[in-house]
């Protein structure tokens, strides 16, 4: 009898507990898809670093009725009869569309390696040293600012790399394996893409070298992906080792320009020491005469990236262009009644508005705004079936734009060194934390404009979704009480003028 | 044997998704008669100013004192002499003395439990008792597990399933051990994306599951009116993460902690006017943990039994 109770209840409580457990999904849910387009005039379209499709030069390849080419693709048949489940699951990973794969793997390091500093024992700071990244705090610091600019660099390097590789398969218009041989049977959708170079060797060299140097620590990680990758065309049977060859010589020398761009853009240089922050607070308090502080204990000397505003833009001429006017000064009727509004929610915050604060927070730990919004690119470009040149272009435009809006709104942060709300209203405290930098605009805003405004440009029909989201990730950080609607709705707008310096340029260069 | 505020602290940690913290015998011998019932209230608070990162006790000045309050009110019933039915559901505050992120208050999950005697016989100067208790707990309220430390619960669906063995000397003393099985489900948060030593696109943290321990010595005083313990209890996570430094604790870490008490009852059985009537109160300290606060706790209650 008693033993039938237990047993009764404690079934029912298991099939209770467990009845609705979700499979988590540690990477995007796709596989390999036939595209929409192919772009065969992707060649001629403009890159952002190159001259143009040709600048990089790879062999002439082989005719596919030589020896070598022949031997080749024995090779590739011995390999596809032969292979483990870890390589077929190496297959189905990479799919045909690896640019999605390579920004998933970028935003993981960006989660990965985005957590801030902590005191010293004797409440002093240590910053990252890229010199010496594996000693604590590691290097990078993957803040929003530091991930906008990794997505750039990592986006251009594939988007300039694949223009290349476009522009050389329709000059050399060398066939598929499965074309030249009709017994391979390759593992992804067919298609009349010529296969020299290869595409995918391209985006793993590419993404391989532009992330090992934004991710000095996740060297040799980062290496076993790309020789997977690599390695996975052949298994795959789409590519021959000189098609692979010819792609990975194009993605080392695309990622050599865009990293000489990188090494210099001013980047080393945006955490300034705290001389130079304070005297950057200085001229802030002498021109308008409030300024922002570090609440947190320890203070903080030294506010994140003071000088990342000053970083190169990829497609703003100059960064003052598009800097807005001031904010109301503390104490101004306008203040008032922004910072009550703040007191208001937090007083009596709806589960609705706690959860748009959450969805948008994008805090420490995460892959921040930016990665934030290449993750909803990725699904968009996986329903619109996008191939890899394409997909690329979209994210170059995307992240230019993102990271352009984040340098715009850095300059905006410091030049008015505006107090956060925490700072500003006695007593205030919120549901999320405040970050290490003044409060106007809301980098949420900006970004989100920048990327919304993008993503309204590539997919006319997801324009209305993408703005309304913008405008709720802007919303987030009112509800979440660490910015003013001041704060938001400039950022929108400054976001939305940045972004049509990108625009401008994707509109004239030859893919539309 | 007339007193149950101990089915209370059992529930307690059939409900307390972090694991009984607040709970000072989480497991005893004890039956209600059948038709019996006990209504209970208690009131718990406790605060730590260091915690585990993973292994690390730390400070954090942006936290400073961290501090909770409990109120649990409870209920137990004797079905048979030999089965009985528990449930409670707790009212919890967090708050902290540093930085500026705002404490979290709410109902927390509650909790249901059946308990059975499947053993008791004399044996030499004293007597065995073996017990059973099977229970599960849910959220109740829309609280947000992912919001660490201030949290009031892990938001999950949790079944427990916990073996009790007591040896009691005929004068009043003993010794009990008590063991438990905790599943936790998933923690529905607000974000799809989340770091777990790797990317998580899901608005759902896996909540590792746990095992509970218990052990206690103690005594029984004055014809059976005034109980003195003193009681060791952990939880032990199976598996989960590590909080990263600096970074803020998620549910799907590994929280482990270990901690020693002394819990002490008193029953008014002479006094007619307040029969029925039974008080409580007790401490505990945390003295080891993983990924938790170091949490010094004192509690207090009162219970109010009666039969049908």
């Amino acid at each position: 009898m008693k033993n039938k109770w237990i047993r009764l209840i404690f079934a029912f409580g298991l099939v209770y507990a467990f009845s609705c457990e979700k499979e988590l999904l540690t990477r995007a849910d796709y596989a390999d898809y036939t595209f929409a387009s192919l772009d065969e005039k992707g060649g001629s379209w403009k890159p952002i670093l190159l001259s143009g499709g040709n600048q990089i030069s790879i062999p002439t390849p082989k005719d596919v009725s030589s020896d070598d080419y022949k031997n080749e693709l024995a090779a590739l048949k011995t390999a596809m009869a032969n292979l483990t489940n870890d390589q077929k699951k190496a297959i189905e990973y990479w799919t045909n569309n690896p640019v999605l794969r390579w920004n998933e793997i970028a935003l993981e390091l960006a989660a990965k390696y985005n957590i801030i500093p902590q005191p010293n024992a004797d409440g002093t700071y240590t910053l990252p040293d890229p010199a010496n990244p594996s000693k604590y705090p590691q290097f990078p610091f993957a803040h929003p600012a530091y991930t906008s600019r990794a997505l750039a660099y990592l986006s251009v390097a594939q988007f300039d790399g694949l223009v290349s590789a476009w522009h050389y398969k329709y000059t050399y218009n060398r066939k598929a394996p499965s074309d030249v041989d009709n017994s391979i049977i390759p593992a992804y959708a067919k298609t009349s893409l010529p296969a020299y170079p290869a595409d995918g060797a391209v985006v793993a060299a590419a993404s391989r070298d532009i992330l090992t140097a934004m991710f000095p620590l996740e060297k040799e990680y980062l290496a076993a992906k790309a020789t997977e990758h690599m390695s996975s065309l052949t298994w795959a049977g789409v590519n021959v080792k000189s098609d692979i060859d010819a792609g990975s010589t194009i993605g080392v020398e695309v990622a050599k320009v865009a990293l000489a761009r990188a090494r210099t853009d001013g980047m080393s240089k945006a955490q300034t020491p705290k001389p130079i922050s304070d005297s950057i607070k200085t001229a802030a308090f002498k021109r308008y005469g409030w300024q922002w502080d570090n609440m947190e204990s320890p203070v903080r000397p030294v506010g994140l990236a003071p000088l990342f505003g000053k970083v190169k833009m990829w497609n703003v001429p100059n960064v003052e262009v598009v800097r807005p006017g001031p904010p109301p000064a503390p104490g101004s009727a306008e203040f008032n009644t922004a910072a009550k509004e703040l007191q208001d929610i937090a007083k009596k915050i709806t589960p609705e508005q706690r959860k748009i604060a959450n969805w948008w927070s994008d805090g420490l730990g995460t892959y921040t705004p930016p990665g934030h919004w290449n993750r909803y690119v990725k699904d968009l470009l996986i329903e619109y079936k996008f191939n890899p040149l394409r997909s690329a272009r979209t994210f170059a435009y995307l992240n230019m734009a993102v990271m352009d809006a984040g340098v715009s709104c850095w300059d905006t942060k410091y030049y008015y060194h505006y107090p956060r709300p925490i700072q500003a209203i006695p007593g205030f405290k919120t549901i999320l934390g405040t970050p290490n930098f003044p409060a106007y605009t809301s980098g949420h805003s900006t970004f989100s404009a920048a990327a919304s405004e993008v993503v309204a440009y590539v997919f006319p029909n997801e324009a209305q979704k993408a703005r309304a989201w913008a405008d709720e990730a802007a919303e987030s950080r009112i509800l979440g009480g660490i910015h003013y609607r001041f704060d938001a709705e400039v950022g929108i707008t400054q976001g939305k003028n940045v972004a049509q310096y990108s625009l401008n340029r994707a509109k004239q260069d030859g893919a539309e | 044997m007339k007193n149950h505020f101990q089915y209370i602290l059992v529930l307690a940690v059939l409900l307390s998704q972090l694991g009984a913290v607040f709970a000072q015998t989480p497991s005893d011998d004890l039956m209600m008669k059948k038709r019996e019932i006990c209504l209970a209230a208690s009131y718990e608070t406790g605060s730590w100013n260091q915690y585990w990162e993973g292994t690390r006790l730390r400070e954090n000045a942006n936290i400073g004192t961290f501090s909770r309050e409990i109120i649990m009110p409870m209920f137990a019933y004797g079905i048979t002499d030999k089965i009985n039915l528990l449930a409670g559901v707790p009212y919890i505050a967090t708050d902290a003395t540093g930085g500026q992120l705002v404490g979290a208050k709410g109902l927390q999950d509650l909790g249901i439990a059946v308990k059975a005697e499947l053993f008791n016989r004399q044996v030499g100067p004293g007597k065995v008792s073996f017990l059973t208790t099977a229970g599960f707990s849910f959220p109740v309220s829309n609280y947000l597990s992912d919001y660490m430390p201030f949290s009031i619960g892990l938001k999950t669906r949790e079944v427990t399933l916990r073996g009790i063995l007591q040896y009691r000397f005929d004068n009043g003393i003993y010794a009990r051990g008590a063991f438990a099985h905790l599943w936790r489900g998933q923690s529905k948060v607000e974000r799809d994306y989340y770091y777990n030593n790797g990317s998580y696109y899901s608005e759902w943290m896996d909540v590792p599951n746990a095992l509970n321990y218990h052990g206690a010595v103690g005594v029984w005083l004055f014809n059976n009116s005034l109980k003195l313990e003193a009681n060791y209890m952990a939880v032990h996570c199976l598996s989960g993460d590590d909080i990263r430094i600096y970074n803020a604790p998620q549910p799907t870490n590994k929280m482990s902690f270990d901690q020693v008490g002394f819990f002490g009852q008193y029953y008014f059985k002479g006094i007619k006017a307040i029969q029925g009537l039974g008080i409580l109160a007790y401490y505990s300290k945390v003295i080891d943990g993983r990924n938790m606060g170091k949490f010094q706790s004192v509690g207090a209650g009162v219970t109010y039994q009666f039969k049908l």
